[in-house]
């Protein structure tokens, strides 16, 4: 057993031939079918270099860089604050608290008495990579930190290098310090607890395309909710109604599933290309022609096939109770309103965020397009 | 002017089945004649007896404006007919040379010659064959061409060509249109039956389009385009009466767990890069023209058939990476495929009713040791499952080849559902069954649907496909090319995914 494992292994990295070594990405078909939806929705407001967004006291707020803006209900975008560093994560509690992940200086929590946290580590690990936060039903904090080695602006540099060093932590109240749930995770990005536990934890965890169950009190993982997603998932939104909202960073392809298992092309790739130009996901592409994928675009009489290979993507998956698929809304190779990474239910639907194009732009809670765009996405890039 | 070749009032039945009825159709000298229709429509039978493979029941055949009976392919051959058929009909141990003189040898034949007039003719055709090649050790495309060079050089008046394109390459369709134009500057007249409807397009002159048997349009080509034919081909207003259950007035099955995930599906040339889903608690249709590559990829998942081993992609089944070489892992991991070839790999026609399910039971609990057979026990599960079935035999110890062929289809049915399975693959479950026995079976798909278990069905007839499955996916050059709501499918759309 001990020498066949290796033996097998070794001959399928040679032949191609099962598991990772098959090089496959699953079919998005049956609730994954991709549509329109994201594109043919219409907008909110645009925030270019937007990067979360989240709902306080019924007024949208949003972040870019290091500032926190409110969103009004005409797409106005006011300053509300300005912080140390980039926000990469935004929560907000049932009693008024926000959370806000900064980029390499941990977790800021700020109380409606206008008293202030600062949790910068959790055990021993630094919290550099705020990737997703969400407060529990007993007012614990929870934090997902994707990478030890990549701010969250270099996300795709982790998953370029096998990252597995994410790590889930719980901020109990009063405490000053973060406590280690889970640690070895790749890249988690989404966090949430399940069925209003405080207890059950679902973790989106990006670079093996599944959300899993993590026992706070366990401190471990319990096992899959959702696996082989054909995405690279993100935030989880609890719903109102009963069932999750699944944001993503991007779609799989077969060439970055392939780039990923060839170690010395990687390396090379890493060593010598700027990492723009990387065969790589993204939360925005088509901006130069150096961009690897050109060629798959098929763009013929002006119009790209929205089948074609991409590195970005946007897409929502709706999930049961249960975490599986129900629906899901897409905006594909074509569109704009990729990098769809943040969202919040509100009494509009469900707001998210396209980091790619800075859209905010609303859903159903089925994953129906609520108004027509009357200007369209691709008008605004 | 005389047709060249005529049916009048033709009608050819296969024991009480009738492949075609009441069908009048008119070939003229010198044109290129595609007939076009559903698998089943009756294409191949039609011009079968043109070419003197079958006879006709009823009606008349007329060959020159002159009463003919053609009782053999050598004489209609005599008659200058010939016909390339869509399943090879060469010599696979003899040189391709050989092949192309079979039947016209001299007295002293000196093989050398053969060789040389062999090879001057291909090259007149633009076929890149050797003649000296086995056949046994060409390609698909390369014994279609011998097919057609033997045709060609047999000069008869009227080659009939079944789906002659289907295993060609573009470059070598190319040749093979150019061909056919040359055929037809030298006074050949072309009958060819075709699923693209491009080439029917771009060749014929006379499209002539069959529908269950019966004939409903023969029209020049210029007067048709690509949505008429495809409305011609599947306009059935008379099967709403067997598949009453249609999607309006049913509900669709919400989607339950993926069962099945075949990722990047490869098997040689007939599966190519092919990706699905497969969910629990639904049907999934199955739907795609001969050669599109359907049922092999149900085979793949099934163990029948091995996928490459280069790069042949992924099957999962609940998450679980799975390979199989033969069928009994897959039956005992819950896949069970009941297949379209049911004389051939349903059942042991020799044996009874109760051995041939208990045979579904011995191949599930198979283990390594001896096993003990209750022929009793075997009995009582026959029973419950002929009860359920509703199997008819004049004894329950009736051998199988004595059944009609929908209880045929229920036993092979049977033996399958034995084994417990949570993903059941049919392969055309009502081929050449009753249509008491189809609406028995298809309540029975139904059933297992509802009671969760994951449900494929391959069939080329279109209303049943609308009328059973959820979700229907379609199969176009060895990959399904798109998935459908059974709620907004329609046979149209169904159709144009498949042939464009």
């Amino acid at each position: 057993m001990s020498l066949m494992r290796p033996i097998k292994q070794g001959l399928a990295r040679v032949l191609g031939g099962d598991g990772d070594y098959s090089v496959t990405v699953p079919v998005m078909d049956g609730p994954l079918k991709p549509n329109d939806v994201i594109e043919a929705t219409g907008r909110v407001a645009q925030i270019p270099g937007g990067a979360n967004i989240a709902e306080i006291d019924g007024t949208l707020v949003a972040s870019r860089g290091p500032d926190l803006l409110t969103v009004s209900a005409s797409g106005e975008a006011a300053p509300r604050g300005t912080y140390d560093a980039d926000i990469t994560a935004l929560a907000v509690s049932d009693r008024g608290a926000i959370a806000l992940g900064l980029s390499g200086r941990g977790v800021v929590i700020e109380n409606p008495d206008g008293t202030r946290r600062h949790v910068d580590s959790a055990g021993d690990r630094a919290l550099n990579c705020v990737t997703a936060l969400a407060f529990l039903p007993d007012g614990a904090l929870a934090i997902t930190n994707g990478s030890a080695d990549f701010a969250p602006e270099a996300w795709f540099h982790d998953l370029m290098h096998h990252g597995a060093s994410g790590v889930v932590a719980v901020l109990d109240p009063g405490a000053d310090t973060a406590t280690l749930i889970a640690t070895g995770l790749r890249y988690p990005s989404g966090i949430c607890p399940i069925d209003g536990s405080a207890d059950r934890l679902a973790v989106s965890e990006a670079w093996r395309h599944r959300l899993v169950e993590i026992s706070r009190t366990g401190r471990k993982v319990v096992g899959d909710l959702t696996e082989e997603l054909p995405l690279y998932p993100s935030r989880i939104v609890p719903l109102r109604d009963g069932g999750y909202a699944l944001c993503n960073l991007s779609v799989r392809s077969q060439l970055i599933e392939f780039v990923l298992r060839e170690r010395r092309y990687l390396r090379r790739m890493i060593r010598d290309v700027p990492p723009e130009f990387w065969i790589a996901p993204a939360l925005s592409s088509k901006h130069s022609f150096k961009e690897p994928l050109q060629a798959g675009g098929v763009i013929r009489l002006g119009i790209h096939k929205p089948w074609a290979p991409t590195r970005s993507y946007g897409a929502i998956v709706g999930l049961t109770p249960d975490f599986h698929p129900a629906w899901s809304a897409h905006s594909r190779a074509d569109g704009h309103r990729h990098g769809v990474t943040s969202l919040v239910q509100t009494s509009q639907g469900l707001v998210a965020l396209a980091q790619g194009n800075g859209d905010l732009f609303a859903i159903s809670e089925t994953g129906a397009p609520l108004a027509q765009a009357e200007d369209t996405a691709k008008d605004a890039s | 002017m005389t047709p060249l070749v005529e049916l009048r009032n033709a009608t050819k039945d296969f024991r009480g089945i009738k492949a075609f009825s009441d069908v009048n159709f008119s070939l003229m000298p010198g044109e290129i004649h595609a007939v076009l229709g559903e698998n089943g429509a009756g294409k191949s039978t039609l011009t079968k007896v043109m070419a003197g493979v079958h006879t006709l029941s009823e009606g008349e055949l007329l060959i020159d404006g002159k009463p003919e009976r053609l009782e053999t392919p050598s004489a209609a051959l005599a008659k200058g007919i010939a016909m390339v058929y869509q399943e090879n009909s060469l010599v696979p141990s003899m040189t391709v040379a050989q092949n192309i003189y079979l039947g016209h040898e001299k007295t002293f034949n000196r093989l050398r010659g053969i060789y040389i007039a062999a090879q001057q003719f291909l090259q007149s055709l633009s076929f890149h064959v050797d003649p000296t090649a086995l056949v046994s050790s060409l390609g698909a495309a390369q014994k279609q061409m011998v097919e057609i060079a033997r045709a060609v050089h047999q000069q008869a008046r009227v080659i009939i060509f079944d789906e002659p394109t289907a295993s060609l390459t573009p470059e070598e369709k190319r040749y093979f249109f150019q061909l056919i134009r040359n055929l037809k500057k030298n006074g050949v007249t072309i009958i060819f039956i075709s699923h693209a409807l491009e080439e029917a397009l771009e060749l014929a002159d006379t499209i002539t389009v069959l529908r269950d048997g019966e004939l409903v349009a023969s029209q020049p080509a210029s007067s048709l385009d690509r949505n008429g034919i495809i409305r011609l081909m599947v306009g059935r207003e008379l099967s709403g009466e067997i598949y009453a259950d249609t999607t309006e007035t049913r509900k669709i099955r919400p989607l339950g767990r993926k069962i099945l995930s075949v990722e990047n599906l490869s098997m040689g040339g007939l599966v190519r890069n092919s990706s699905f889903s497969v969910y629990e608690g639904q049907v999934t249709g199955m739907f795609g023209l001969v050669g599109s590559g359907r049922t092999e990829m149900m085979k793949v998942v099934a163990g029948v058939i091995k996928r490459d081993f280069f790069h042949g992609g992924q099957v999962r089944l609940f998450g679980r990476p799975i390979r199989y070489r033969v069928p009994a892992p897959a039956i005992r991991d819950g896949i069970v495929y009941v297949t379209e070839e049911r004389k051939q790999e349903g059942f042991f026609e020799t044996m009874s009713i109760a051995e041939n399910i208990h045979i579904g039971q011995v191949v599930k609990n198979r283990g390594g040791g001896f096993q003990v057979m209750s022929m009793n026990s075997a009995r009582e599960a026959a029973d419950t499952w002929r009860n359920r079935l509703n199997i008819r035999a004049i004894n329950p110890d009736a051998k199988v080849i004595e059944l009609s062929g929908g209880n045929q289809q229920k036993v092979v049915i049977a033996k399958a559902l034995i084994q417990k399975p949570r993903l059941v693959i049919f392969d055309e479950p009502t081929r050449g069954v009753d249509v008491g026995a189809i609406a028995e079976i298809h309540a029975f798909i139904k059933q297992l649907a509802d009671d969760g278990i994951g449900v494929v069905v391959i069939s080329s007839y279109l209303p049943e496909v609308l009328a059973i499955s959820d979700r229907i996916l379609i199969a176009r050059q060895g990959k399904i090319v798109e998935e459908m709501e059974a709620g907004t499918a329609t046979e149209e759309s169904i159709m144009y995914a498949a042939v464009h």
